[in-house]
């Protein structure tokens, strides 16, 4: 978990925003310790930090065969087991008493994965939208998606399939991204990549979709973010 | 334009709103959701891009007359839980849901989202439907929400054109402005199209900042903007009347005028003369060799 990264999401493992879907997604570079982050901070903010993660493990593996066999057949007749692996998995934990862990989190990493083994970008949007109604307004609890992006010649625009199309669709959906990228300039030692957060969606205050644009550096304990301009190497 | 159609649309409209993933055109569409329910208009809303708490979240407007038609649970019939499907985007199917609450006038139908719809629902059939529905009966005006960056130009495009006014929305320079640009058809066939920079306040009511000017329509600004470059120097460039006319007398030294030709020519007094006396072996002509020059 990154400190300075919750404090520029505003989050604690104490108090988050409920009921969000967050996107993240890089381009030709890897959000992967994104992933761990938000991994260690939703482990941080449930009480019993071991049966958690064997059990949120367990869910995950069973979610990945069931929609495996579902999706690739394509038939949409089927998606209705998807869905029942989905409240089945969300049942599961409730059975074992979800009073004491909170909403859940469903953490899906990473998206892209089920592009390249067949399945259509529409139905992967068919499926994180039922993910969303189901975890984030039924459940209240938060999704975290990565999706990776390579720059691919000659993307038609809106043609349905590649995982820049599969990204905007995500965009659309969720009410936070981080997006990844290698700096523009090129290669640096001591700045890795860039992260643009951009809030939609916004509730109460602030009706306008809000964009902030860090650098970070990753290091063996954690990741450090800081404004742009202002690495340690620089200043 | 934006204000006008956000105050009242005609019988028969279709109104499109496109976003693209930089903005997002959810807060105009509620805009407009809030705006014909201050005016006392029933509002039904296919919702499948957001849950019911989401899209009456905020809205200050009574609600009493906004029917949420849920597509967001079940989209597509997985479940059978919910009131609408896509597959139900028809003429018949939207009447028939329509009439269930029953009202004395026709209602104004809002779509969030086209893109959801367009998605499974062949483009042709959509616009089919949305053509129908443009006809009138039992709705007055459709409001849809397109997101463009989904669809290749032509379905996006076909569906536009369907429309009798569309609001293409992107980010504005500063955080909580953007920039609208809007194409409104009206009946006589006429076009008009504008470009203004607007915010939504946190009661979803539009304030329309400024109007960009677009080229063919306006003439070129007047040469009073232009700034002073003599103003606020810390020494006097200017001239005085004076000496502005001082400067205009005053003749370049490298300009060759005929005053000047007439004075080398012509030795003034007390200057050296040239005194010659032709030898018997020179060719002497009386004539100015330079008398053909153009200078």
């Amino acid at each position: 978990m990154f400190t300075e990264l919750n404090s520029i999401l505003n989050a604690t493992p104490d108090s988050f925003t409920q009921g969000e879907f967050i996107l993240v997604s890089d381009r030709q570079s890897d959000a992967s310790f994104l992933i761990h982050h938000f991994l260690s901070f939703y482990l941080r903010s449930f009480s019993h930090y071991s049966a958690i993660s064997q059990s949120l493990g367990l869910i995950f593996q069973e979610g990945l065969k069931e929609s495996l066999s579902i999706l690739i057949p394509q038939d949409t007749t089927t998606g209705s087991q998807a869905i029942g692996c989905m409240s089945m998995s969300s049942d599961g934990g409730g059975e074992e008493g979800v009073e004491e862990w909170g909403p859940p989190v469903l953490l899906v990493d990473d998206v892209s994965v089920l592009l390249s083994l067949g399945v259509s970008a529409g139905a992967m949007l068919d499926f994180s939208h039922y993910c969303r109604a189901t975890v984030c307004s039924q459940l209240q609890g938060n999704i975290v998606t990565l999706v990776r992006c390579h720059r691919e010649e000659a993307e038609d625009d809106g043609s349905d399939g590649g995982s820049e199309w599969l990204l905007k669709g995500l965009v659309h959906q969720c009410s936070l991204t981080l997006h990844v990228q290698g700096l523009p300039t090129g290669y640096c030692r001591d700045i890795h990549g860039q992260v643009e957060v951009c809030w939609r969606r916004r509730r109460g205050d602030g009706q306008h979709t809000q964009k902030k644009l860090f650098q970070y550096k990753v290091h063996n304990k954690g990741a450090s973010f800081f404004a742009p301009g202002t690495s340690s190497a620089v200043l | 334009m934006l204000s006008e159609l956000l105050q009242g649309t005609d019988t028969g409209a279709v109104l499109i709103i496109q976003d693209s993933c930089s903005y997002s055109g959810q807060h105009l569409l509620k805009s407009f959701i809030s705006a014909a329910l201050n005016k006392e208009e029933a509002v039904h809303v296919l919702g499948f891009d957001v849950s019911e708490e989401e899209l009456k979240d905020g809205l200050t407007a009574s609600t009493q007359r906004l029917h949420f038609h849920s597509a967001y649970t079940d989209p597509l019939g997985w479940t059978n839980r919910t009131a609408f499907t896509v597959h139900q985007f028809c003429v018949e199917e939207l009447t028939h849901l329509l009439k269930q609450t029953s009202h004395p006038k026709p209602v104004t139908l809002v779509i969030d989202s086209l893109s959801w719809i367009l998605r499974h629902v062949s483009p042709p059939a959509v616009c089919k439907t949305l053509q129908q529905l443009k006809k009138g009966g039992a709705v007055r005006a459709v409001i849809g929400l397109l997101h463009a960056d989904m669809h290749q130009r032509g379905t996006v495009g076909s569906v536009c054109h369907l429309a009798t006014s569309v609001i293409t929305v992107a980010p504005g320079t500063k955080g909580d402005e953007a920039v609208a640009k809007t194409t409104k058809r009206s009946k006589s066939g006429k076009v008009m199209q504008d470009e203004e920079i607007f915010s939504i306040k946190g009661d979803f009511s539009v304030t329309v900042v400024s109007k960009t000017s677009h080229a063919g329509h306006r003439q070129t600004e007047p040469e009073e903007h232009q700034t002073d470059p003599t103003a606020n120097l810390t020494f006097n460039i200017r001239l005085s009347d004076t000496e502005r006319e001082a400067k205009e007398k005053l003749a370049l030294p490298f300009v060759f005028s005929k005053e000047k030709k007439t004075a080398l020519l012509q030795s003034g007094p007390g200057s050296g003369r040239i005194l010659y006396e032709p030898d018997a072996n020179d060719d002497y002509d009386q004539e100015d060799p330079d008398d053909d020059l153009d200078v």
